[in-house]
């Protein structure tokens, strides 16, 4: 079932296109990555989903409906990147309201954000104002309140951006747990933190789709990336040149390093009896090149 | 539904959270000022033997004759004031229906889950009941001091109050009205105030003109609200009423322009 569908969407900004007539369909199931540069048009595309702005051109809908319907009360939910809450009310009363607002009686209200902030793991912080919560706490609550009711549909705007690696862990952690009641479409430029959560990537530059596939690299063959544990640079690309299938070394930026092979040679067990010939100790071997290096490489 | 939800919401921020209690005792400490300093001693002056003829004239003097009508001078006050002093009490407790919440990007959790009308209907409702609330309660006040200082006129002082609520109410309306109209398009409610003193400069500006050029036009003589106020001084009783229609159809015509704005706008 596909649950976004866009033809022709397009938005401008007076003369900077944003988005430029883009066509796209995307499927119920496992979570989207949508990634692209800054100015891609990520965030844009997410807005005109949520129906927080008008499309310039073209069209789109959401689980079948016009975004903005009411019919989509409920199914759709989002983290929309700068949202905060207001400052005046307590954390439980603002995700009661909105609980409420999707229809949910008072007394259903009540244990519903009951029950979202357990699954966030901030039962604690119902009565609390949100300026008094952490930036990662805070976010943790909008995820909260982007499952409340169990929407279908649920987008995530940046959700790791500028948060302590605790909370970036929880929160990945949630994602995960919940992935199997909701499809998501998570926005972010951490391209490692989509590669363990995404089963697919869209890809977007200058509002333009450049590419759109499955997130898993092990049909990447002809490729290796191995991180290694304080090891001789040169001598390692030595080593790995002087394996049979192997193509080419390159020391990437992050340090791992990307082998090139051949199909036909079974190169990663030659790199591990070679790592234990030689007593080298690596930390991550992949099969296939990173997102980031599919990507941007 | 959802704008009754909404409307419940904003009756909670004002008697609900600490915000909200600061503003209304800041309200009330206000409005006992203006009891105890202008109506109190106006109404003595009024109504005291040696002096009530001479407040007679002045107010037929300044036009103002019919006050005389209303069953005490303490309602006669209080009729006359909060013509002039609600409508200000209103702009600024209604100021910021729309315009936090769109910049903060609250308005973006609550419009994934109901419609933009009914954010901005639902918003305008619990001003609009708020407002009614303050009525209630400065007018509370007065039949209060009534009750106090001349106890006869109670009976026939009560029988007044649905007229004088109800038409300050309605005068009351285009302000909240207007409020929400400048609410969508501001970012804070201070700017909401500037948004609304500036609108109301132009249309008066604007009307200067174009009757100077055109000679009077009584329609334009309607369009800020608040303009029939200075007729309103001039009846009493129910005939009061007779002006009600000007500010509901400048109700409607700021709402539908409020409503617009609010559907047309980025979030």
């Amino acid at each position: 079932m596909s649950i976004i569908e866009s033809s022709n969407l397009s938005k401008h900004y007076g003369g900077t296109k944003a988005l430029d007539k883009l066509d796209l369909t995307l499927e119920a199931g496992e979570p989207i990555a949508l990634v692209g540069p800054n100015g891609a048009g990520k965030t844009t595309f997410l807005s005109l989903v949520c129906g927080f702005i008008r499309s310039s051109g073209g069209a789109v809908s959401v689980l079948g409906h016009e975004p903005g319907s009411q019919a989509l009360s409920g199914r759709l939910s989002a983290l929309p990147q700068d949202a905060r809450f207001d400052p005046t009310l307590s954390v439980g009363r603002q995700l009661k309201f909105y609980a409420q607002l999707q229809g949910l009686s008072s007394a259903d209200a009540t244990k519903e954000v009951a029950r979202v902030l357990d699954v966030v793991r901030l039962p604690e912080v119902i009565n609390d104002k949100s300026e008094s919560l952490s930036h990662g706490m805070r976010k943790r609550v909008a995820l909260g309140q982007a499952l409340l009711g169990s929407p279908e549909l649920i987008l995530l705007d940046e959700p790791t951006a500028g948060i302590d690696p605790p909370n970036v862990k929880i929160i990945r952690d949630l994602i995960r747990e919940q992935a199997n009641n909701a499809t998501f479409i998570i926005s972010s430029h951490n391209l490692d933190e989509l590669e363990k959560l995404c089963a697919s990537v869209v890809y977007l530059e200058k509002g333009k789709l450049v590419h759109m596939g499955p997130i898993d690299a092990s049909d990447d063959i002809d490729y290796l990336t191995i991180r290694m544990q304080a090891v001789d640079e040169h001598a390692f690309v030595e080593a790995c040149m002087q394996l049979p299938g192997v193509v080419g070394v390159q020391r990437q930026t992050q340090g791992d390093f990307l082998i090139q092979c051949s199909e036909d040679d079974a190169v990663d067990q030659l790199l591990l009896a070679m790592l234990a010939e030689r007593g080298w100790s690596y930390r991550h071997l992949a099969r296939g090149r990173s997102l980031e290096e599919r990507l941007y490489g | 539904m959802a704008a009754l939800t909404i409307a419940r919401l904003e009756l909670f921020r004002l008697f609900g959270t600490k915000r909200g209690w600061i503003a209304t005792i800041a309200l009330l400490l206000i409005w006992s000022m203006v009891i105890r300093f202008v109506i109190y001693p106006a109404a003595d002056l009024i109504s005291s033997t040696e002096t009530a003829t001479f407040a007679g004239l002045i107010l037929e003097w300044l036009g103002l004759a019919e006050l005389s009508q209303w069953p005490s001078a303490e309602v006669s006050l209080y009729w006359m004031l909060s013509l002039y002093m609600l409508p200000f009490f209103c702009v600024v407790m209604a100021a910021d229906q729309i315009a936090s919440d769109k910049f903060r990007g609250t308005l973006r959790y609550i419009t994934l889950r109901t419609s933009r009308t009914s954010v901005f209907f639902g918003r305008f409702l619990g001003q609009a009941f708020i407002q009614f609330l303050l009525v209630a309660i400065t007018l509370a006040s007065v039949i209060a001091l009534v009750a106090w200082r001349a106890p006869d006129q109670l009976s026939e002082v009560l029988g007044s109050v649905p007229i004088v609520a109800s038409n300050v109410f309605i005068v009351l309306l285009p302000y909240i009205a207007l409020m929400s109209l400048v609410s969508v398009v501001a970012k804070s409610a201070i700017q909401a105030i500037l948004f609304a003193i500036i609108a109301w400069i132009l249309v008066l500006i604007v009307v200067a003109i174009v009757q100077s050029n055109f000679g009077p036009i009584e329609f334009l003589d309607w369009l800020l609200p608040g303009s029939q106020v200075s007729m309103l001084l001039k009846l009493s009783g129910w005939q009061t009423m007779q002006l009600a229609v000007i500010p509901l159809m400048q109700t409607g015509v700021l709402l539908t322009l409020g409503w617009f704005a609010m559907q047309r706008s980025d979030l």
